[in-house]
Parts: C-alpha cells; structure tokens; sequence
C-alpha cells in the first residue's frame, strides 16, 4: 500500500532578531559551560541525570517558586494527560516534546516564551502507531555550527530540524527525515502504514551517529506468535544515511542464532530497544537495554534461551558490532525487559578503579559491570529457579542472580510482604493470596485455572521496581539513586488462546474472562458491529487491594541510593505522602504509621551538587497543601528530606536542571487523572534588589 | 438523604427529575448569591452522592465488561493493574489519582481521550457502561440507578477513595 502522501505543517512563531539575541555571534559549544545545560535525554550520554548546580539547596528549595509553565493541550489534535518528556536546555534554549502530536516545541528558558513549533501529521500512520502521544524528548548535536534537533515521529519517521528555527533540515535523509519502517532488515507487515513498529524514548547522538531502537505494542496478549523484529540502528547524523544494524534476534549464522530452537527465530519478534540508550564516546561504545521476545508471558513458542532477549548489549558506536553482552534473564517470561538507560560510572572497587555500567531493572536488581569487557563486578552466579508447568513452555532452570547489591525492591510476593497493619487486614490479605501461587523472584507464571491459582502473583515484574524513568548517578559520591515501586503487584495467569484470537498456544488472561486482542482503529467497532460474544461463567474479580489499600506492607515506593565502590546501600527512604486511601482509612485511624511512599512505576529522579529531587507519583490532599502533588528534595548524603514544593498534578516526566543568566531552573512535567500535560519550571524567588 | 429515584422511573424521568432539581438549585443559588455575594458556594449538599452510594446497577457493569474487554484491557490490562504504557484502573494510584473529583471528571476524561486509537468512538452509553464495570472491579457498592451518562450528571457524583465510616 502506498502511503498518503504526509501533509507537513509547519508554524514559525520566532522572531528572527530573538533569535539572533539567543544566539550571540555564534557562542562555540566548546566555549559554554556545559555543566549548566542539560543537552541529553539523560544530561548526558552516560545515563547520570546529574548536573553540579547547588544554587537550589536545602536551605532554599521550599522558597521555590513557578517561573514559568506550558500547557501541552494544543500541540495535538486532543490534550494528552502522560506528558512523560524531560526537555534539552542547550545554548540558551529549551527543547522538548509536547501533546498529543508529538510535537517539537522550542521555549526561552527563562521565560517558556515559545519560539518554534514543529509538528508532523502522518494520518493513518499515526493513528495505528503502536507508541502515541508526546514521547519523552528528543536529541541535539552541533559541530560548533550547525545546530540539530532529532525526534522519532509516534509514526516511526526520524525528523531532522534547524535548532534555530524548527525547520527541516533538507540535506538530511529525504528532505529532513527517515522513514525507519524502510531499510530494517526486515519487511515491515502487513504495511509501511500500519506496521507494528515505533517509539517513544529520545533518540541518542553520539560522535555525528544517531541511534535508534523499536518498541512495539503491549506484549501481554499478542495476535501471533510472528510479529516484526526490533532491531537497533545508528544513522549518519549529517545525511540521514543507515551507518550499522545490531540484530536484536540473530539472523541465520550470526551469534547467538542457536538460542533459538526450532528456528523460532525466523518469526519471533518484539525484542527491541524501547528505552534510553546510554553511550560512551571515549570509548566508543554502545550499550543496549534490550526488552523481551514475544510473547511476555508465554515462551512456548521460542524454545531456548532466546538471545537477546532481555540481555545487556554492548555493541561499537562506529560498527554496531556486538563486544560484549550479559543476558539478565534466560527465556524470559516475566515481562523484564531492560526498561532504563544504563548508567556509566567510572568507580573504585578494592581500590582499583574501573569503568563500570550498572542497570537498574523492574526486578529490582542493580547488575554492574565492567562496560569494557562485560565482566560482573560482583559474581552473578546461575541460581536454580522453579520450573513451572504450562503446557508446551520451555524453561530454564537457573538464572543469574547478583550476589551484590542486595535487590533494591521487593521482586516476589511471600506471605510475608503483606499487609500487617491490623490482623483483619492481614487475614483479606491472605485470602485474596490464597487465590494466586507465590513465591520470590523467577516464579514461573501458571495456567490460570478457576479453582486456582488463577496465575502467579509477582512483583517487579511488568510493572514494579524500576520502570523507564531508571535512575541517577553522582560522580561525586559515586552513589546511583534509583526510584522503585515496592507495591506494583501483576498477577500472571495465561489461558489457552482461541484460534481466531491468536495463533499462540496461551495468552495472558485469568479463567472465566474472554479472551480478546486490540482490533485495529474502528474495526468492528462501528454500530452494526457484531455484538460481543456472551461471557462464559466467569471467577468475578478479585482486586488486588483491600479496600484500596495496597495488599502488601508499606513502603509502597522508595529511593535507594547505592554506593558503587562498594555494591552497598547508603540509604533508602519511602518516597511520597502516605496515600489519602490509607490516612484516611477509619480502621487505621488509632494507629501511627510512618510515610509509606506511593505505589507507582514513573518516577525518575534528579541529581544535583547537594540534592536529589524527585516529584510524587500519587495526588494526596493534606493539611498541609490542597489536592495535588509535591516535588521532594533530599540531602543526598543521607536521603534526609529538606524541602519540597507543590505541583498541581503528578510528576509523570523525570525532571531536568539548567542555569541561564545566573539563576538555575528546575523544570518538570506533571499530568494524569484529569490534568493534562503541563511542564513547569520552578525557580527560586527574585530578591528584591 | 440518597434517595435514589424510585425503580419505576424510567431514564427520562430521572434526567428530567433531576434537570429540574438542579434548576431550582440554580434559581436558589441566584438569590443566595446576589443578596449575599459573600457567601461561600452552595454546596449541593442535600443531593451529594459518592461512589460509596451505590450509583451503578450489576447488570450495568456486565454490560460494561466485554466492552471493556474489547476496547480497553489491551492496555490496561486484564486485570486493570495497567501496563507498561497504559496506568492502572484499580488499586492505590487509580484511586489516588481521582479522589476528590467527581464521576464527571473520570467519564470526561474517557471520552476525550479513550480509546487511544480513536477517542470519542465509543458511545457515551459504552463508556457510562464501561465506568460501571471498573467501580464493580474496583468494590464500590452497586445500586438500583444506572450511571449516567450526561457529564454533567455525572459530575454531581464525588469519587472518594475511602470507604466512608458510616457505611460500612
């Protein structure tokens, strides 16, 4: 099918002199203080979300006041309410990705004076992507001359702007854009337009090549068994031109190929990089957080262990060639796929230094290694895990296991985790258990049967620990500080799929619940639709709370700061107010319980000269401030807080730092429940002088 | 207070019941205020209803559950535990997220922006039906009332996250 030819719009809003003040008699990147900008995803290639500002302290951070702020609802066609971005501030301009469009929006950092906007309406395209709305941000290079912004379109098309004006740059790629559903390897199907490919992290420059990987739809409940692959491509920053393809799932005599039983790497798909890439240009190299094969769940299909799947990549920036990997998880069935940007750090362990790469995961673990030769720093031994029971799985039976750090967050549900505040409490809570099998992390998932388990209770799996916002790292202190959910329960059960849902032998799924898949957009959708078929006899819902309080003990999120000389913990704190669900419980109300942080899986944190910040995941209403939530700040020695201040909405995008004509600025994007997206910069109150 | 409409009524008669409630309430409101221009809003206190009150029947939620089977559980999951790009319907940060809203603002917020592929497809009788199955998931108690399916009904109808004391 030939595609709609794409209508661009394009709106200057610049004032070219504005401009011109913004760009003084070309200020040479060399020549700035790239400690006060954030000009990566990440602020900067290596994954550390650290900047060495401390005009913003402890003893001011409460004074904070909102300089500025951007609604997002008018950069799309409908207001978006998961405004995941963390804007660039580079030479004197913010950038970053905006609504329901994806749109690029370029603001005066002192002011969020818009200057530009770019967006791309692709139609159909679009509309069929399988990663929507505004993503998480986008990518800047320059020689010294030139400026660049690069963004993935939700249509899966790498654009190339002028910085200084948002328009495309011509030279590169056919007139300013790549269509990455072209040139893969691998024919896109059914067709360029609604082929199941796209993304929504920001793409990565490193050394004049752009980076790109793939995500694909939710994994839990796939049509087929087949789907189209996630490979991992670098592109000429200059000209648009395809530089190197890493392979996620291994072609036909490549490395690797031989996980793969049964040839099941011929149609097997997902397997892509779908969150930030982290690279280190010194050494030229790259490393590739790679999520899991499809199906989540189900791995009947792809006897083996599945190479590489869920497996820590490190391939060369100029080659794309593998140099080393470490799969976290053998034929993986828990839906842990590598969810956050590595983290470079250069450390010191029994006094030797040693450039090592630390991921943190959704299973709670933070491996580090070597990012040289991809040695662990502490063993990693194979464990024995269960082996469970579906009909036609193929499972490992070991899997590696990190003797240090400690796990970070809770990664199994035992009888233990939960809920103790009252023996009532604790009695729903193990009846609601009792319907599920249990057991620490690797618990296989079951056939989800009526008279049980309906499946496997698990944590740290598609939802707990650490998710896309991934963590910290202060080069200073050498400390990682990392966000985990310690309450985000999945229960996993699969049920036999029917033939014209999907040609996989079992889906997730709970028994007594129809099974069905996403149609496509307006697909027996319309009036005359045929109407459902009726529900068979069906378990009724069990909820996974008790009376909305989570069924676990607090705490329900936390920040953990790890130290990596040494593989240990400085210090972990429950992050974010005690929901209101929980003070305001009456059965609770005689009894005094600590903060228990906020049971959500988004929440990236900031690091600074003194502080790490990190904004709530949950809307609370206190005395102490009216419905919304608050952006904390903590001493990052000692994870003591020291001040915090008032968002109207959940923090739902990581927040970034910057200083422009002598003041620093914190900006964060807040969204969810009723408020769409807004970003809002925060900074400290005018002196009056 | 609470009384819901007696079961005879059918679906106009509520509206215009209500219609007309909520127009002497104006009415009041307009004396109040232009007399006492001071005075803080007037609750609608002797109406206020919650989730807690029982604002959907079962047979509304059956209905709502192959709906939301088809258009919603892709993402948000079979469960409503929510995925990796879609957040949860049940459970501590769902109910975080609207507590102390109101029915209106949950119900304006899946037609703006449900399904993802093609917001506002559905019928505002689907998503009504739709709500009703994900308050039976998430415990609320049903009732004799359908939910409504006028926003601004809807909005009369608070979402609160704790059970209150006296209806236990």
């Amino acid at each position: 099918m030939r595609e709609k030819k794409k209508q661009q719009f394009h709106i200057l809003l610049y004032l070219s002199f504005v401009v011109l003040l913004f760009w003084p008699a070309t200020a040479s990147a060399q020549s700035r203080p790239k400690n006060t900008e954030w000009p990566s995803y990440g602020a900067d290639l290596a994954g550390t979300r650290y900047r060495p500002l401390d005009q913003i302290n402890a003893a001011n951070f409460g004074d904070l006041e909102i300089a500025w702020r951007i609604k997002t609802d008018n950069f799309g066609d409908r207001p978006e309410y998961k405004l995941e971005g963390t804007p660039l501030m580079v030479n004197g301009t913010l950038y970053a990705t905006a609504g329901s469009r994806r749109a690029v929006i370029a603001l005066g950092p002192a002011t969020g004076e818009l200057l530009w906007i770019h967006g791309e309406h692709e139609g159909k395209r679009g509309g069929a992507a399988p990663r929507q709305l505004s993503g998480r941000g986008l990518a800047y290079w320059s020689d010294g001359k030139e400026e660049r912004i690069l963004y993935v379109t939700p249509g899966f098309r790498l654009i190339c702007l002028d910085a200084k004006t948002g328009v495309r740059i011509p030279s590169f790629g056919d007139k300013g854009e790549v269509d990455l559903k072209l040139n893969d390897d691998q024919d896109i199907f059914p067709d360029l337009i609604t082929g199941e490919i796209g993304i929504q992290s920001a793409p990565v420059v490193a050394k004049d090549t752009v980076i790109i990987g793939a995500a694909f739809r939710e994994g839990m409940t796939p049509r087929s068994m087949r789907n189209n692959k996630g490979y991992v491509r670098g592109f000429d920053v200059r000209t648009g031109k395809r530089l190197w393809i890493f392979h996620t799932i291994p072609k036909k005599g490549e490395f690797g190929y031989d996980t793969w039983e049964k040839g099941s790497a011929e149609y097997t798909g997902n397997t892509g990089v779908w969150t930030q890439i982290t690279v280190d240009e010194q050494l030229g190299l790259v490393y590739l957080p790679v999520e899991s094969p499809t199906s989540d769940f189900y791995g009947g299909h792809r006897p083996g262990n599945n190479l590489f799947g869920e497996t820590l990549v490190c391939v060369d920036l100029k080659t794309g060639e593998r140099k080393w990997h470490f799969q976290l998880v053998h034929h993986p069935l828990w839906d842990m796929d590598i969810s956050s940007a590595p983290i470079l750090a250069d450390i010191t362990v029994d006094g030797k230094p040693v450039k090592a790469v630390a991921q943190p995961t959704k299973q709670g673990f933070l491996y580090v290694f070597d990012r040289v030769t991809g040695k662990p720093i502490w063993p990693i031994p194979e464990k024995s895990v269960e082996v469970g029971s579906v009909p036609g799985e193929w499972y490992s039976h070991t899997q590696p296991i990190p003797t240090k750090p400690l796990a970070y967050s809770r990664n199994g549900v035992s009888i233990d985790d939960l809920i103790d505040f009252t023996p009532a409490l604790r009695d729903r809570a193990k009846e609601i258990a009792s319907h599920y099998h249990l057991g620490p992390v690797f618990t296989p998932p079951t056939v989800s049967k009526l008279e049980g388990p309906l499946g496997t209770l698990t944590m740290g799996t598609a939802s707990g620990g650490t998710n896309w916002p991934g963590g910290s790292y202060d080069p200073e202190l050498h400390n990682v500080y990392v966000y985990a959910c310690n309450s985000c329960i999945e229960p996993v059960g699969l049920v036999p799929a029917p033939k014209e849902v999907s040609d996989m032998n079992y889906v997730a799924g709970t028994a007594g619940k129809e099974v069905v898949v996403l149609h496509g957009p307006g697909e027996n959708a319309g009036a005359d639709s045929p109407k459902p078929p009726k529900k068979r006899q069906g378990s009724g819902y069990i909820a996974l709370n008790i009376d909305g309080l989570p069924m676990v003990k607090p705490p329900y999120g936390t920040i953990t700061a790890i130290n990596l000389d040494k593989g240990e913990f400085v210090w972990q704190i429950a992050h974010g107010e005690t929901p209101d669900v929980v003070r305001n419980y009456e059965p609770l109300k005689d009894i005094s319980i600590p903060r228990t942080g906020q049971e959500t899986y988004n929440i990236g944190t900031l690091v600074t000269k003194t502080l790490v910040i990190a904004g709530e995941g949950n809307v609370t209403t206190t005395a102490d401030h009216p419905r919304g939530a608050m952006l904390r700040a903590y001493d990052k020695m000692t994870g003591k807080e020291v001040g915090a201040v008032y968002m109207p909405a959940p923090q739902t995008g990581s927040p970034m730092t910057y200083m422009v004509n002598g003041k620093q600025y914190i900006v964060v994007a807040v969204s969810g429940g009723p408020y769409s997206g807004e970003y809002i910069a925060y900074t400290l109150p005018s002196t009056g002088e | 207070m609470n009384t819901p409409p007696p079961e005879c009524c059918t679906r106009r008669e509520v509206d215009h019941d209500l219609k007309m409630r909520n127009r002497t309430a104006f009415l009041v409101l307009v004396v109040v205020a232009s007399s006492v221009c001071v005075l803080r809003a007037q609750a609608p206190a002797a109406e206020s209803r919650s989730v807690w009150d029982g604002v959907y029947t079962e047979e509304q939620a059956k209905r709502g559950e192959p709906i939301y089977r088809k258009e919603c559980a892709l993402c948000h999951g079979d469960m409503l535990t929510g995925g990796e790009s879609a957040p949860p319907l049940t459970g501590g940060a769902f109910l975080a997220n609207w507590n102390g809203l109101t029915m209106g603002d949950l119900f304006d917020r899946i037609r703006k922006t449900m399904p993802q592929t093609n917001p506002g497809r559905l019928t505002r009788q689907q998503d009504a039906d739709i709500l009703a199955f994900m308050l039976s998931v998430n415990k609320f108690p049903s009732g004799k009332t359908e939910l409504y399916r006028q926003s601004e009904m809807l909005r009369e109808i608070r979402f609160e996250s704790a059970k209150p004391a006296a209806k236990k």
